[in-house]
């Protein structure tokens, strides 16, 4: 009971961030974006047929109006239609969600379980040979820009200058009734799943080490190893699950941003046809009711997130308290 | 500062400061033990050098000549080959060091100084509404999606080539802020901010001129961050098209390479991912190595 009306109460906290997200972007793509009507024109339009595509726009309703209806847009989840497509942007986001999530879910998973097991490891032999070593490898990893990550595994994995094991583009994972063939989605996913761990590696191993570390160095875990316990307990009860607080954080907060942003560049560059790529698609023909639709979602999302995640730290941690 | 040679040189020993060495003295003491800030300096400063070199006018001049020379490989005339249309690739990635730099510097000092201005007032003024509005605009910056924040700001200036910097100081500064900010509710409640109160320092004078100065440590490192961040940016913006409009970058270079890479002409990739990773890897080690110098409290 106490967890819901907390629930209910943070969410609606969450509404100054979600007006703040929608009006700058509203602000910023619709209101002082491209003028869309003399694309929707034909040659030599009247001044009638101006009017009427202005009106068609919404161009000649006040901004306050304006931003209302983006609103309830928003809040009713009816976008209108695509302005490229004229496809209903509801529509277009049902089917490329799921699209997106099989794409990133296994190597988001992958990415931060394998950064932790890093992470504890170098922590746990820190200061030796082992522990630089990780941290090198860690600070390489950074320093790699994900798109050159994205090409170089291309060339590595699909193209006939490297292995040649996977296809270079596409997503044909899908039988006729919409199900997933495994066998094709592994074919498909594996190569940017590679490419996504190989950047995340870097910057979250490095984070997780700091974090381990920090609470390694705490009065507690002295005591305990005082009191002759096992080195290997310790790393696991004593200092991962304090260090799970902050891990939990990085990880919920990442899951936004990572549907949206992630999968854009991995989208577009593998042809993949999922929320980032129509997201790319739509900056690029200025499609603004797609790009609203995003913009508002994703804030929507985040607010969730922080939510959870102020859920998930009573999991962890009895002490915080839901107030 | 003879007294500081020390025999064994990976020991850090306390005893070695005299008493009233600043925070910079031994920053500046741990920083030149440390070979791999050294390094990653010394690689940046060469990067800057090769900038200047372009700003001058010595180098990197002829980036968009044209030759009949199409697509050749390395050979003494073109060290790197060239690409697609014949230009030198060697004198593309050296214009495009000065472009980096330039989105570097402009993005990490603007970035800076705004995180630095707005982190200090909202933590002199934490727990008022000025403190609420400064995180609420904090909250909903980072909760924007960053290509598609670009992708407005760019909307919104109508080409303006400035619209990616300006995105990128606009979302950088949050991090900054909110470091300061924390270190701001500490030093605010110091007896030197008492002293400065009840001789009557003004507030302004109090949060900028007592204040803020001694986040400098901070703001140092936070605008290291930011530089490579800013560099990083680039690229991908570059590649999706929101990012450098004329002249040549990385980015620019990446993106068209991906066309080269799939005939199998790889030198226009090669050098210049490799450019981009040496500079980063460079500051990445520097910025480090600053951390672990100024930060007094860091356990490593």
């Amino acid at each position: 009971m106490d967890i819901l009306k907390f629930a209910v109460r943070k969410l609606f906290g969450g509404i100054p961030l979600i007006l703040g997200v929608t009006f700058i972007s509203f602000l910023l793509m619709v209101y002082f974006g491209p003028d869309l009507t003399w694309e929707k024109l034909g040659k030599n339009p009247t001044q009638q047929d101006i009017m009427e595509v202005r009106h068609e726009l919404g161009y000649d309703q006040p901004f306050v109006k304006r931003y209302g209806n983006y609103l309830k847009q928003l809040v009713t989840l009816d976008f209108g239609n695509s302005q490229m497509t004229d496809k209903k942007v509801s529509t277009i986001l049902k089917e490329t969600m799921p699209v997106s999530l099989h794409l990133i879910i296994p190597g988001f998973i992958l990415g931060n379980i394998i950064a932790v097991a890093l992470a504890l490891f170098a922590a746990y032999h820190r200061g030796t040979w082992l522990d630089k070593l990780i941290m090198t490898g860690s600070v390489v990893g950074m320093s790699i820009s994900f798109l050159i990550v994205i090409i170089a595994f291309q060339l590595l994995f699909c193209s006939s200058f490297g292995l040649d094991l996977f296809p270079v583009r596409g997503w044909e994972v899908y039988n006729n009734e919409g199900n997933i063939i495994w066998s094709q989605y592994f074919k498909y996913v594996t190569v940017p799943t590679l490419a996504t761990v190989f950047v995340a590696l870097g910057y979250n191993t490095r984070f997780y080490r700091a974090v381990l570390v920090e609470e390694m160095t705490k009065d507690h875990v002295r005591t305990a190893r005082a009191f002759g316990h096992k080195p290997a307990s310790i790393l696991f009860k004593s200092v991962l699950k304090n260090a799970m607080v902050p891990i939990t954080t990085r990880i919920m907060f990442s899951i936004p941003l990572v549907v949206v942003s992630g999968s854009l560049l991995i989208e577009s560059y593998f042809g993949i046809p999922g929320v980032g790529k129509i997201t790319y698609d739509a900056i690029v023909a200025g499609d603004q009711n797609i790009l609203k639709a995003i913009v508002g979602l994703t804030a929507v999302l985040f607010v969730i997130v922080l939510l959870l995640t102020d859920i998930l730290y009573r999991v962890f941690d009895p002490r915080v308290e839901l107030k | 500062m003879t007294s500081k040679t020390l025999t064994n040189a990976n020991e850090f020993d306390p005893n070695n400061f005299e008493k009233g060495d600043s925070l910079w003295d031994k920053a500046w003491y741990k920083f030149k033990r440390d070979r791999m800030g050294k390094t990653g300096a010394f690689i940046v400063l060469v990067y800057f050098i090769i900038a200047l070199g372009v700003w001058f006018g010595i180098w990197g001049g002829a980036w968009s000549d044209t030759s009949d020379d199409l697509w050749q490989g390395p050979s003494m005339q073109h060290l790197f080959g060239t690409n697609v249309i014949g230009s030198d690739v060697l004198t593309r990635v050296i214009y495009s060091t000065k472009v980096a730099f330039e989105v570097g510097f402009i993005v990490a000092v603007l970035s800076t100084v705004l995180g630095a201005v707005l982190g200090s007032l909202s933590g002199y003024f934490s727990g008022t509404w000025v403190d609420s509005v400064i995180l609420w605009l904090m909250g909903v910056l980072d909760s924007i999606p960053f290509y598609l924040f670009v992708a407005a700001v760019a909307f919104a200036l109508k080409e303006n080539p400035f619209a990616m910097h300006i995105a990128m100081i606009a979302t950088f500064w949050t991090g900054t802020a909110r470091v300061v900010r924390g270190e701001v509710i500490k030093l605010k409640g110091q007896e030197f901010v008492e002293a400065a109160k009840s001789i009557g320092v003004t507030e302004t004078n109090i949060i900028f001129k007592h204040i803020m100065p001694n986040t400098s440590h901070i703001l140092l490192v936070q605008s290291t961050i930011a530089f490579v961040a800013a560099i990083k940016s680039e690229v991908i913006l570059s590649f999706l098209g929101l990012g450098v409009k004329d002249g040549v970058s990385w980015g620019l270079m990446i993106s068209e390479s991906t066309q080269d890479v799939l005939a199998g002409h790889f030198n226009n990739f090669l050098s210049s991912s490799v450019f981009l990773f040496v500079l980063v890897i460079a500051f990445n080690m520097f910025s480090d190595s600053m951390q672990d110098a100024l930060d007094p409290k860091k356990v490593s």
